[in-house]
């Protein structure tokens, strides 16, 4: 990105020029004295025996501003998770890992839910929130930055560039999303560019000017994967456990902070991971899954907002989406014309019909029980009703860690 | 098994010395217009310092053609009164022998090892043979440590002009120093003392069929000095000049000789650098002095266009061996102007580390991945010259000593990743 | 009466000879197919342990292997995809001996040739993959050699070569498995002279301006740059 455009309500930091990650590397040793940094890693064991996770741990193995690294380790069994340990040995960082099938962190989970606390299905929300408890728990760090663990164009830059604005005590931001342009020979990234804007902008010429669509369009990539946050946010935000979890997350800190607290920045001119598989005929797969659950979590928040979901409403919203989505299509076909990119139009085309249906789905779903919500209870919340949770949490990481 | 001193000649020679004090060692190849000189300042040295102890100066020569053995046969001083009060008792031996096994210096040095030991020599040195600036008081400074101090091996210290060794002021000191925690300045140096018992340590270590035969024989001995434990002193020789290298020899295939050594020694000695911290100074002997800085001549735009092809045509294998973070670093120097070009000591120190890396897990032929360092050391080299153009002697020191505290501070990265 | 059931029992009674000749080879290709497939599943187990074993995954991350196994769009481990290609093969040679047992001329004849051709394919495997590893180390030494001497076409040169080491070992694969010799010699014959002609005529025709230049421009550069460092590395 080279242009140095503000979007909207939310500041962005653009890439400008080529910056020395050395540079920003020393500066954020400073502030890590000031702002310790965790970072948090929820990773599934294959990404380990992928390309992906034995680059990622090669680049940590360099950066040195961090206090701590949380890794949350999902579908791994006690050998497994032995063999993570050892991967993990050359980053220099203390890292603590978060055993996600071992038998103590289990009796984590069973204890929330006998006490009435649901913290969703296994997968990368609920990871995640685990781990924020545990940096909380822990209360060694002021800032907690996250990122996906299956990045194989990983670059520690990556990393720096996502704290910097958090940990830098000059700057008053409180959450920061990472962007970036997903292009290889054609270009990616079908769910933001086809489902989220084009459905958001939708909203907005149906319900008018409303302040959270106009903050979730000003991020260039509401569903980027990588964010960074203070740990006061990491507690009193609640996360979806579902695939709403971006979504989800951007518009509980729309209503915990304001906007001008807000960040994104550019973290990566290259970015390349796993792609999900269109899965046109099944609701409870791949990116079929995913674009019902970011609409739902859209749906609610603009409900709880006051929005009135009508079946009126959802009508329009359909037709409405389906002309967004044909412009945008146009114009990403001649975005990908001047770039020389490969461009697929009957596999867009594919794509918006299969997230018109996501929609129609969604909306049925959110009809026929507007108050179920996969959001997990913040952390104020859990330890007000089990207020031992941490010290157990601890022990029970520390005690798979010996 | 020994070698040259198994020849019935030799031994013959030798039986006849029956034992030696001193065994001063020149190793040549092809020297015979420089060697006269280094062989009077040996003999006047040795007359000089130590005229009541019985010396042996031994050439081990590499099958020179151009009559080296005949130059040390026939140089000696003519006029000792000129440097000494009093006369010697008895004359110095001379012995110059081919030397055989793998042609090399490492060799040459394994017969004088074993004269040494057949002699049973107190003290050793060993001096190049294409020195132009060795004067008798090199033996002095190389032979006192060992013979009064009861150090077991003594480096030299040069000085130097602040452009030159810049392979031993960018990689070898500060990797050296860093890995076994002794400030040795000059760990290639060429020119070293050493004891006794140190040549007879020497000799029992297998290494005569390897590189360190041919070409890596400089830095395994300081290395095996350090890391086993020896008494390690360094003498002020002051100004190192030698006849210009063999221009043939280019830069890479220089690179490649001594830091593929350097990073085989890591091999061998990993149980011991691993627990080293932090490093020692090292003493050191002789008057140290300064002299003023002759002009020299280097085209840094040369060196950057190098650093910018090889950028353009490695960029698969750097990013290979530095990984996504560091590279795009290294691309980032690629688009700098000339007049700011900076190589930061941060990622220098990287660079050699995750070389040194790249070279234990084995990740391409040594060859080609010691070579295919050359563009960034050049670009480092140019980066430093860029830098320390108006600088004096003593800042361009500091500015070294930055970077082996880099290569000390980073060094938990080299051992972790180590495995 | 009795001709005419002979003329139907007769083709019957050649038929259940005939099978019973048949029925006992049939049982042993069934035997023969049971238990090579086990042999070839144990085969192929024990020899992708050994693989992991002896590190065959990384020394192939090294040798280049697995990149050209990604470039052809195969994701498993190399170890893996070995271990199924010698179990197919596997599976193919049980095949073939198991027809043998038939003992049906036409597919003798065919199982025959099958093995007398498999020494040929085992060599063409060996040349195709010392090839490559070959000519991989060969142009990375080109490239490294070249961009350190401050070649600006020091990618194009390693890459050039590999094309043409390339070109080489597989026309050298094609002959040794002998698909048509004659065609793959005048091939190879027409490329590599193609090419050579090619660079004559493009540098001596069409591109003499270009070559004057860039010689010039190449003795020029060597002119200004006459003055060597006095550096003093070591």
């Amino acid at each position: 990105m080279t242009d140095f455009y503000q979007t909207g309500v939310i500041t962005t930091l653009h890439q400008l020029g080529k910056p020395s990650l050395e540079r920003l590397e020393s500066e954020l040793h400073g502030f890590a004295k000031v702002r310790p940094i965790a970072l948090v890693l929820p990773a599934l064991y294959s990404e380990f025996e992928g390309p992906a996770m034995p680059g990622i741990i090669k680049e940590l193995a360099k950066v040195s501003y961090l206090n701590e690294i949380v890794l949350a380790l999902d579908n791994a069994s006690e050998s497994d998770f032995q063999r993570v340990r050892e991967m993990m040995a050359p980053i220099p960082t203390e890292v603590r890992i978060i055993h996600n099938k071992g038998k103590r962190i289990t009796e984590v989970y069973e204890t929330l839910a006998r006490n009435g606390l649901d913290v969703g299905i296994q997968g990368k929300g609920r990871s995640a929130w685990l781990s924020y408890g545990y940096v909380l728990a822990r209360g060694r760090s002021d800032v907690i930055a996250l990122h996906d663990c299956d990045i194989v164009t990983y670059n520690r830059e990556l990393l720096a560039r996502l704290c910097y604005p958090i940990a830098n005590p000059n700057l008053d931001y409180v959450f920061c999303k990472g962007f970036y342009s997903r292009v290889t020979n054609k270009m990616n990234g079908r769910v933001t560019r086809l489902l989220v804007t084009p459905l958001v902008r939708s909203l907005q010429q149906l319900v008018g000017p409303h302040k959270f669509l106009a903050f979730l369009d000003s991020f260039r990539y509401p569903l980027s994967g990588e964010f960074c946050m203070t740990t006061d946010l990491a507690r009193v935000n609640r996360i979806p456990w579902d695939w709403g979890l971006e979504v989800g997350s951007l518009a509980e800190v729309h209503r915990n902070y304001s906007p001008r607290r807000v960040c994104q920045v550019d973290i990566a001119t290259t970015y390349e991971h796993k792609h999900q598989i269109l899965s046109p005929d099944d609701a409870s797969k791949g990116l079929m899954k995913m674009a019902v659950d970011i609409c739902k979590s859209v749906f609610r928040t603009l409900a709880s907002e006051g929005v009135i979901f009508s079946d009126g409403l959802f009508k329009s919203l359909l037709v409405t989406y389906l002309r967004q989505a044909e412009d945008t299509l146009m114009k990403y076909e001649a975005d990908a014309m001047i770039n020389g990119l490969d461009f697929d139009r009957h596999e867009e085309a594919k794509a918006v019909e299969t997230f018109t249906r996501s929609i129609a789905m969604a909306a049925q779903v959110f009809e026929e029980n507007p108050m179920s919500t996969p959001l997990i209870p913040n952390w104020n919340r859990v330890i007000a009703a089990i207020p031992d949770i941490f010290e157990m949490l601890e022990a029970a990481v520390e005690e798979d860690s010996k | 098994m020994k070698t040259a001193t198994f020849r019935s000649e030799v031994k013959e020679q030798l039986e006849r010395i029956g034992q030696a004090d001193i065994i001063v060692g020149i190793p040549s190849y092809n020297s015979a217009h420089t060697i006269g000189h280094v062989v009077r300042a040996v003999q006047g040295g040795l007359a000089k310092y130590f005229p009541d102890l019985k010396a042996v100066i031994v050439n081990s020569d590499g099958g020179s053609s151009d009559g080296t053995m005949e130059v040390v046969h026939n140089s000696s001083i003519d006029d000792f009164n000129a440097i000494l009060l009093h006369h010697r008792v008895e004359p110095i031996a001379k012995i110059a022998l081919p030397y055989s096994g793998i042609p090399g210096k490492g060799s040459a040095f394994r017969t004088i090892f074993e004269i040494a030991e057949i002699l049973d020599a107190k003290a050793c040195a060993v001096v190049d043979s294409d020195l132009r600036s060795i004067t008798p008081e090199w033996i002095e400074l190389l032979i006192k440590p060992v013979l009064l101090g009861g150090y077991d091996y003594v480096s030299p210290l040069y000085h130097r002009h602040k452009f030159d060794g810049t392979i031993t002021n960018s990689i070898v000191y500060p990797l050296t120093r860093a890995l076994y925690g002794k400030r040795v300045r000059q760990p290639i140096g060429g020119d070293f003392g050493f004891s006794g018992a140190m040549a007879q340590y020497y000799l029992t270590k297998d290494v005569w069929e390897s590189d360190v035969a041919r070409f890596g024989i400089d830095i395994w001995m300081t290395t095996t000095a350090i890391a086993n434990g020896f008494k390690v002193t360094q003498s002020f020789l002051g100004a190192k000049i030698h006849d210009a290298k063999d221009p043939g020899t280019d830069l890479s295939n220089m690179l490649y000789q001594v830091v593929s050594s350097t990073f085989a020694l890591m091999e061998n000695y990993a149980d011991n650098w691993k627990s080293v911290h932090g490093s020692d100074p090292v003493p050191a002997f002789g008057f140290e002095y300064t002299v003023g800085l002759e002009q020299i001549n280097v085209n840094t735009a040369r060196m950057l266009t190098t650093f910018r092809e090889g950028l353009r045509n490695l960029r698969e294998i750097w990013l290979e061996i530095l990984g996504a973070g560091d590279f795009g670093e290294v691309e980032r120097l690629g688009t700098q102007d000339d007049a700011e070009f900076h190589f930061p000591i941060g990622l220098w120190t990287r660079v050699i580390y995750d070389y040194a890396l790249a070279f234990h897990n084995k990740k391409l032929p040594v060859e080609h991945l010691i070579k295919s360092m050359t563009p960034l050391y050049v670009g480092k080299t140019a980066s430093f010259i860029l830098q320390a153009r108006d600088m004096g002697q003593s800042e361009a020191e500091a500015e070294i000593e930055k970077l082996c505290m880099e290569f000390e501070n980073n060094k938990d990265y080299l051992v972790s990743n180590w495995k | 009466m009795e001709d005419f059931l002979d003329l139907i029992l007769d083709p019957l009674t050649t038929l259940f000879s005939k099978f019973k000749v048949f029925f006992p080879n049939f049982l042993a290709m069934l035997v023969i197919l049971l238990v090579g497939i086990l042999l070839a599943y144990i085969i192929k187990h024990s020899l992708v342990k050994f693989l992991t074993a002896i590190k065959f995954d990384s020394w192939s991350d090294r040798m280049g292997f697995t990149k050209l196994m990604r470039k052809g769009d195969m994701w498993g481990k190399p170890s893996t995809i070995l271990g199924a290609i010698v179990f197919w093969l596997l599976i193919i040679v049980t095949l073939m001996s198991s027809m043998n047992a038939l003992q049906i001329p036409v597919i003798d004849n065919l199982v025959h040739e099958f093995f007398s051709y498999i020494p040929r394919l085992f060599s063409a495997a060996i040349i195709l993959i010392v090839g490559y590893v070959l000519s991989g180390f060969i142009s990375r030494g080109v490239l490294i050699a070249a961009a350190n001497s401050g070649f600006h076409y020091a990618k194009l040169l390693a890459d050039a070569i590999q094309t043409l080491l390339i070109v080489l070992i597989l026309a050298m694969v094609m002959e040794q498995l002998q698909i048509a010799p004659s065609i793959v010699l005048a091939a190879f014959t027409i490329i590599f002279g193609g090419i050579v002609i090619a660079l004559a005529i493009a540098f001596g025709v069409g591109g003499i301006d270009a070559a004057r230049r860039i010689i010039e421009k190449e003795s020029l550069d060597r002119q200004k740059d006459e003055t060597p460092d006095e550096i003093d590395h070591i």
